[in-house]
C-alpha cells in the first residue's frame, strides 16, 4: 500500500477510449494523465513522471506509438517506466513487421483493443507491485550500508 | 561467401556527412551494397544507374528537395522503396511524402535498431512488390494496405463503444459512472453512427468501382435534385445554425446523368458545406451554363481549406486535422466518392477556398442536349 496515488499516463488519439479507460482507472484510485499524440505524450511523461504509460500505436494514421515508445526509452529519467502498448491491430501486428514480443519495442505488456478492464487493472497492479519491489531493493541495500 | 548471391543495393541521399557515414556502416554490416550521395541531383542520377531496392532520402537538403527526389524516383522507378528521413514528422510532411510515393518514415534522431527495422520492413515490401508484379501486383498490394487501414478505421469506433460499455458494467453503481452514464451512452450512439456512415461510404465506393450501380443516363432537372437534398438536409442545417439556399431556377438547367449518382454527389457536397460551416453561416447552391456543360457551385461560409491540403482533398481517407476539426464526424471518403461519381458522369470537380471565409466546390456536368430526342421525351414527362 502506497501513501500516494499512482499516476498513469494514457497516450491515445481516440478521445472516447481515453475517457472510458481513465474513468475506470480513476475509480480505482489512480491519477490519470492524458495525451492525444506522441509528442504530447512525451512532453507529459517528461514533466509529470508517470508511474506507468498506456500507449496506443496507430495515432494520426501512422505508427506513431512505436516511435514514441523508443523516444521515451531514450529519455534518461524514463528508461524504466513501465509501458503498456495497446492496439486494435493486435492480430495483424505482424503486418507491420513487429511481433508483440519484439525486443526493439521496449514495452512491458502488449494488449489488444478493446481492452478487458479487470484484466488491465490486474496487470497494472501486478506491474506496480513488481516495480515497488525492485525500487525498494536497492534502496534497502543502501540503507543497510 | 558465395558471389552468386545478388547483393541488394541501398542508396542514401543526405547532405549530412555523419548521417551518410553511420547509415553506410550499419547497412553494410547487414550485407547490403550501400551507396551515398550528398544532394538530390547526384542521388537521382545514382538511383538511375544503381537500380537500388531501397532509397533513404533526407527531406531537408539544399538544392532539390527531398520531396521532389521522392516524387521523381517514384515516377521513374516505382518499384524502389522510398524511406524518408525527417525531423519529427508532421501530418503535412507525412501525407505529402506518402502521396508522392514514400513508403515509410525514419524520424531523426534514430537508433541503429530503428534503421534496421525500417530497412528490413521496406525490403520485404520491395520483395512483395516484385512478387506481385508478376501477377496482379499493384492492385493486390494496394488492397492489402487499404484493408489494414480500413479495418483499423472500422475498429476504432467499435473499440470506443466496447470500452464505454465495459466500464459502465464494471463501475455499475459508483458515483462517477452514474453521473456520466448519459453522456457515455450518447457517445456510444455517436460512434456507432460514425461506424455506420463509414460502412455506407465504403460500400458506395465499392459499388462505383464495381459499376454495379444500375445507371440510367437521363435528363435531370437540377432544380429538383437540389431542392430534394436541401429538404432532407434542412434539419441538420438548422441544428448547425446554417441556412440553405438554392439559386437554381426550375426548368432551366438540365444535365445528363444518373439520378442516384447526382443525389449522392450533391448530398455529400451540401452536407460538407453544412458541417464545415460556422454558426450563422450559409450554404448557397447555384448553376451556370458554360455551353455544353453546366457548372454547379456549392458555396459555404465556413472554415475554408488551407491551400496546401487542396491537392489531397479528394484522396481516400484524407482529412484535415487541427482547428478542432477532429471533432467533426466524417469518414474521409465523401469527397473521393464525389470525384469518382463526377468522373463516371464525364464531368469534373474542383474547389476554391479561402481560410475562414469559405469554400466553393464546382462540379461541371454534361448539359443535356435536345438532340437526343427519344430520351428527352421519356425524361421530361412533367
Amino acid at each position: 500500500m502506497t501513501s500516494e496515488a499512482e499516476k498513469i499516463l494514457i497516450v491515445d488519439d481516440d478521445h472516447d477510449f481515453v475517457e472510458a479507460v481513465s474513468a475506470f482507472l480513476e475509480a480505482h484510485n489512480y491519477i490519470v494523465l492524458k495525451a492525444q499524440d506522441g509528442r504530447e505524450g512525451l512532453k507529459q511523461a517528461k514533466m509529470q513522471r508517470p508511474d506507468l504509460i498506456i500507449m496506443d500505436i496507430i495515432m494520426n494514421e501512422r505508427t506513431e506509438g512505436f516511435f514514441t515508445v523508443q523516444e521515451i526509452r531514450r529519455t534518461a529519467e524514463l528508461e524504466t517506466v513501465p509501458i503498456f502498448v495497446l492496439s486494435s491491430l493486435y492480430s495483424q501486428v505482424t503486418d507491420f513487421g513487429i511481433p508483440p514480443n519484439s525486443s526493439w519495442l521496449a514495452h512491458d505488456e502488449f494488449l489488444p483493443k478493446p481492452v478487458n478492464m479487470p484484466d488491465l487493472l490486474e496487470k497494472i497492479q501486478h506491474c506496480m507491485e513488481e516495480r515497488h519491489r525492485s525500487l525498494a531493493a536497492p534502496a534497502g541495500r543502501k540503507a543497510g550500508t | 561467401m558465395s558471389e552468386t548471391v545478388e547483393q541488394e543495393t541501398i542508396v542514401v541521399i543526405d547532405d549530412d556527412y555523419a548521417m551518410r557515414l553511420s547509415c553506410r556502416k550499419i547497412l553494410s554490416k547487414m550485407g547490403f551494397r550501400v551507396e551515398t550521395f550528398e544532394d538530390g541531383g547526384q542521388g537521382l542520377e545514382g538511383v538511375t544507374t544503381l537500380k537500388p531496392s531501397l532509397v533513404l532520402v533526407d527531406l531537408k537538403m539544399p538544392g532539390i528537395s527531398g520531396m521532389e527526389v521522392v516524387a521523381r524516383i517514384h515516377e521513374v522507378r516505382p518499384e524502389v522503396v522510398l524511406v524518408v528521413i525527417t525531423g519529427y514528422p508532421t501530418i503535412d510532411t507525412a501525407v505529402g511524402a506518402m502521396q508522392r510515393g514514400a513508403y515509410d518514415f525514419l524520424p531523426k534522431p534514430f537508433s541503429p535498431d530503428e534503421l534496421r527495422l525500417i530497412v528490413n520492413r521496406g525490403l520485404e515490401h520491395h520483395r512483395l512488390w516484385l512478387e506481385m508484379q508478376r501477377g496482379e501486383m499493384e492492385r493486390a498490394l494496394l488492397k492489402r494496405r487499404f484493408i489494414t487501414f480500413v479495418s483499423h478505421q472500422l475498429q476504432t469506433p467499435l473499440v470506443a463503444v466496447h470500452q464505454y460499455l465495459d466500464v459502465l458494467k464494471h463501475l455499475d453503481n459508483t458515483e462517477g459512472a452514474t453521473a456520466k452514464r448519459h453522456e457515455w451512452l450518447d457517445r456510444c450512439l455517436k460512434r456507432t453512427e460514425e461506424l455506420q456512415a463509414l460502412i455506407k461510404d465504403w460500400l458506395s465506393l465499392a459499388r462505383i468501382e464495381g459499376e454495379s450501380f444500375s445507371r440510367q443516363w437521363v435528363k435531370v432537372d437540377l432544380q429538383q435534385i437540389i431542392a430534394d437534398i436541401l429538404r432532407t438536409d434542412g434539419e441538420m442545417a438548422a441544428t448547425n445554425g446554417v441556412s440553405l439556399e438554392s439559386r437554381i431556377p426550375e426548368n432551366t438547367y438540365f444535365v445528363k446523368g444518373d439520378r442516384n449518382c447526382l443525389s449522392v454527389l450533391f448530398d455529400n457536397l451540401i452536407v460538407n458545406a453544412i458541417k464545415y460551416n460556422k454558426p450563422g453561416g450559409k450554404v448557397t447552391v447555384s448553376a451556370k451554363d458554360l455551353g455544353g456543360e453546366v457548372e454547379i457551385a456549392v458555396a459555404d461560409t465556413g472554415v475554408g481549406i488551407p491551400e496546401k491540403y487542396r491537392p489531397l482533398l479528394f484522396e481516400e481517407f484524407f482529412r484535415i486535422e487541427g482547428n478542432g476539426n477532429k471533432k467533426t464526424p466524417g469518414t474521409g471518403l465523401g469527397l473521393s466518392i464525389c470525384r469518382r461519381l463526377v468522373s463516371e458522369m464525364g464531368g469534373s470537380i474542383s474547389v476554391d477556398s479561402e481560410v475562414n471565409v469559405g469554400s466553393t466546390f464546382r462540379v461541371r456536368l454534361l448539359e443535356y442536349h435536345a438532340q437526343t430526342e427519344e430520351e428527352g421525351k421519356k425524361g421530361s414527362s412533367g
